[in-house]
């Protein structure tokens, strides 16, 4: 607009006078803006910034530390702990075998049918970290597709998939995990299947409320607006901003999942003997509890660090994960 | 000649609990490559709206554009499919938003971000779209582009967001860029140094402008025509010079009476626009803004003002807008208490 000085309603602002004149004075380079005057840092990636957030916090790094030792022990199992400490199934009738202290020869002492408590505890483990995994796994696969489907499309299927959730929630939780092994008869199988199934409404209420109030971003707006098809705005925008909160909520849920197996394994509804689960040895140990403590203990022990290193691990992910957060 | 867009009659519709909103009601403009037109309005006129319901990107099922029709160079928007309306948006028609903190994805980089419209409208390939990215970046004045390119929106100043934003929706060299209110988040200085660059930018290539707004003063600066909304409806629509120095609706007399001037030395208290927007479900009978209206008459509460043409290139809907000594400015009626004590 030229003659601007002769119509005075038509700049009442004042800056763009003083700031327009200057900045068309100068063309195309525009000033710079404060923002460019920082430092730059060497551009990372977003996954990259998260690990840097992980690796400060103490109590994560504890937490993945536990988690990586037990998987490990747990994995290499077969071939250390046979030949060490003795097969976990090798009852032995020998007279004064059972109920051994800890020794060197036990480090954890034997139970009563003189097997191998330490040997028991690291088998344990391989039955706790699977249960856990492949509930959650399950729970993963169904949550996230309803949750997704029901926060993206809302309406009636998002009124039908909370309902039903709704249903899960109605019930007390260990009850209708019992009441699902029950019907589906316990085996090492069911638990991880009804301890999965269990675990979906969580997981979809979750992802759905990521998936509305990502939904209602300008950005959202701004990729439909750039002409972007459904499903990439559900899979290259929604899905990498709703999925922090389900990293973690899962990686918690695995320790949920760990506790359940061997709350229903102590109730006998689990993994059932001779196999060695943490739920089973405490079940099998609990009148023995002052006779024979480390038959209690290191069970108990085992069950109570695992699961608190997968709830720290769970909570470093979710301040590593939050964007916003300034390092 | 077919105009670039032609709009006609554009009615949308909004079902609430409540009732129906008419948050656009038969709004029609007409627009040419290289020109701005600024729709001005309070908020809730409707002016995003009028906007969103151009790209269809009004949400169904609530929002439903129910009349009317969206001329793109002669083929109606309103009645293409989905794909030819994908294949439209960010392309050839691309929009840039009002707040630069919250329109940028912020798990993609920027460069990223500017080049997906690429990869999506033109089949380029990541590298490809990357350098175009930097080139844009370049173009909307972000210092040392190629490190910026590489950065996270995050590590953006708002001033800066606005101008990727500003790239973003440039990438495609779109025929029209609907800017809906593009710096009200902005500081008043980012906001010039941001209007310098849409103008430049329109110098260069050429493309058209919906500049939607509620200040004026932008209006001013960079508008060739200006529409005023007030409750869905145009009440005022023709060239800036004609809508800013002949005026012909009360509520465009209003709007330029409650800004600021700085060019005359007066003390006095701004003036407002008594009372309130009214709500959309229940729109006043006859002119919807009879009860603000410091000149309202009996008959206005009863007929619907037309759009009616006052001179070349300027319309008003008001009833009184072809009698030459209603003006801005003009006394008051003697009935005039009726209608502005409300």
């Amino acid at each position: 607009m030229s003659a601007g000085d002769e119509r005075p309603t038509r700049r009442p602002n004042g800056a763009t006078d003083v700031e327009g004149h200057e900045t068309r004075n100068e063309g195309t380079t525009l000033p710079t803006l404060p923002g460019g005057l920082h430092a730059h840092a060497k551009s990372r990636t977003l996954w990259g910034d998260a690990l840097r957030r992980l690796r400060k916090n103490r109590l994560a790094i504890v937490g993945l530390i536990w988690i990586t030792v037990v998987l490990l022990m747990a994995v290499t199992a077969d071939l250390w702990v046979p030949p060490t400490f003795g097969d976990p199934l090798a009852v032995n009738t020998t007279p004064g075998a059972n109920l051994q202290p800890p020794s060197l020869e036990h480090p954890f002492g034997t139970d009563k049918l003189g097997r191998d408590v330490f040997s028991r505890v690291v088998y344990g483990a391989r039955v706790s970290l699977t249960v856990g995994v492949l509930a959650v796994s399950i729970s993963l696969a169904i949550g996230l597709l309803l949750g997704a489907l029901s926060g993206y499309y809302g309406g009636f299927i998002d009124s039908l998939v909370m309902r039903s959730a709704d249903v899960f929630f109605a019930f007390p939780y260990i009850l209708f995990a019992i009441a699902l092994i029950a019907v589906l008869g316990p085996s090492y199988r069911n638990v991880f299947i009804a301890i999965g199934i269990l675990g979906w409404p969580s997981i979809a209420r979750v992802f759905r409320s990521s998936i509305l109030s990502v939904k209602e971003t300008e950005y959202v707006d701004a990729a439909r607006a750039m002409g972007a098809s459904d499903l990439r705005i559900m899979f290259r925008h929604i899905m990498p901003n709703a999925i922090a909160p389900i990293i973690v909520y899962g990686t918690m849920s695995i320790g949920g999942a760990i506790i359940t197996e061997a709350a229903l394994s102590f109730l006998g509804m689990g993994v059932q003997p001779p196999t060695p689960s943490w739920g089973l040895m405490l079940s099998d140990a609990k009148s023995l509890m002052f006779g024979a403590p480390w038959l209690t203990i290191w069970p108990g022990f085992a069950i109570l660090t695992t699961v608190l290193a997968f709830v720290l691990m769970g909570d470093g992910l979710r301040d590593a994960l939050d964007v916003k957060m300034k390092d | 000649m077919t105009s670039l867009l032609e709009v006609n009659g554009l009615t949308t519709h909004f079902t609430t609990r409540d009732g129906i909103v008419k948050a656009v009601d038969g709004v029609s403009f007409r627009l040419d490559s290289g020109k701005t037109l600024a729709v001005v309005g309070e908020s809730g006129s409707g002016k995003s709206v009028t906007a969103l319901s151009i790209m269809r990107l009004v949400q169904e099922p609530q929002g439903k554009t129910v009349a009317g029709e969206v001329l793109f160079k002669g083929t109606d928007v309103l009645k293409m499919n989905e794909r030819e309306v994908r294949d439209l948006r960010g392309d050839r028609v691309a929009m840039i938003f009002q707040d630069p903190m919250t329109s940028l994805n912020p798990v993609f980089k920027v460069g990223r971000q500017i080049g997906e419209s690429l990869m999506l409208h033109k089949g380029m390939s990541r590298k490809q779209s990357f350098e175009r990215a930097v080139e844009l970046l370049d173009m909307v004045g972000i210092p040392h582009p190629r490190e910026r390119a590489g950065d996270y929106p995050h590590q953006f100043s708002g001033g800066m967001r606005q101008r990727a934003m500003i790239a973003m929706a440039l990438a495609c060299d779109p025929d029209i860029l609907i800017a809906d209110e593009p710096t009200t988040a902005l500081d008043v200085t980012i906001q010039a140094q941001i209007l310098e660059l849409m103008m430049e930018i329109q110098e260069r290539t050429g493309t058209a402008i919906i500049m939607i707004t509620h200040d004026l003063g932008v209006v001013a600066d960079m508008a060739d025509d200006v529409m005023v909304m007030y409750a869905g409806k145009q009440v005022e629509y023709g060239s800036a010079d004609e809508v800013f120095y002949r005026p012909r609706h009360p509520y465009t007399w209003g709007l330029l009476d409650s800004l600021p001037r700085h060019d005359i030395d007066e003390k006095g208290a701004l003036q407002p626009i008594t009372g309130q927007p009214p709500s959309l479900i229940d729109v006043p009978s006859g002119c919807s803004f009879h009860p603000r209206c410091r000149y309202a008459q009996p008959v206005c509460s009863a007929e619907v003002p037309p759009l009616a043409e006052v001179s070349d290139r300027h319309c008003a809907a008001c009833l009184f807008a072809a009698d030459p000594e209603f003006v801005r400015g003009a006394p008051l009626p003697v009935a005039a208490g009726e209608g502005g004590a409300r």
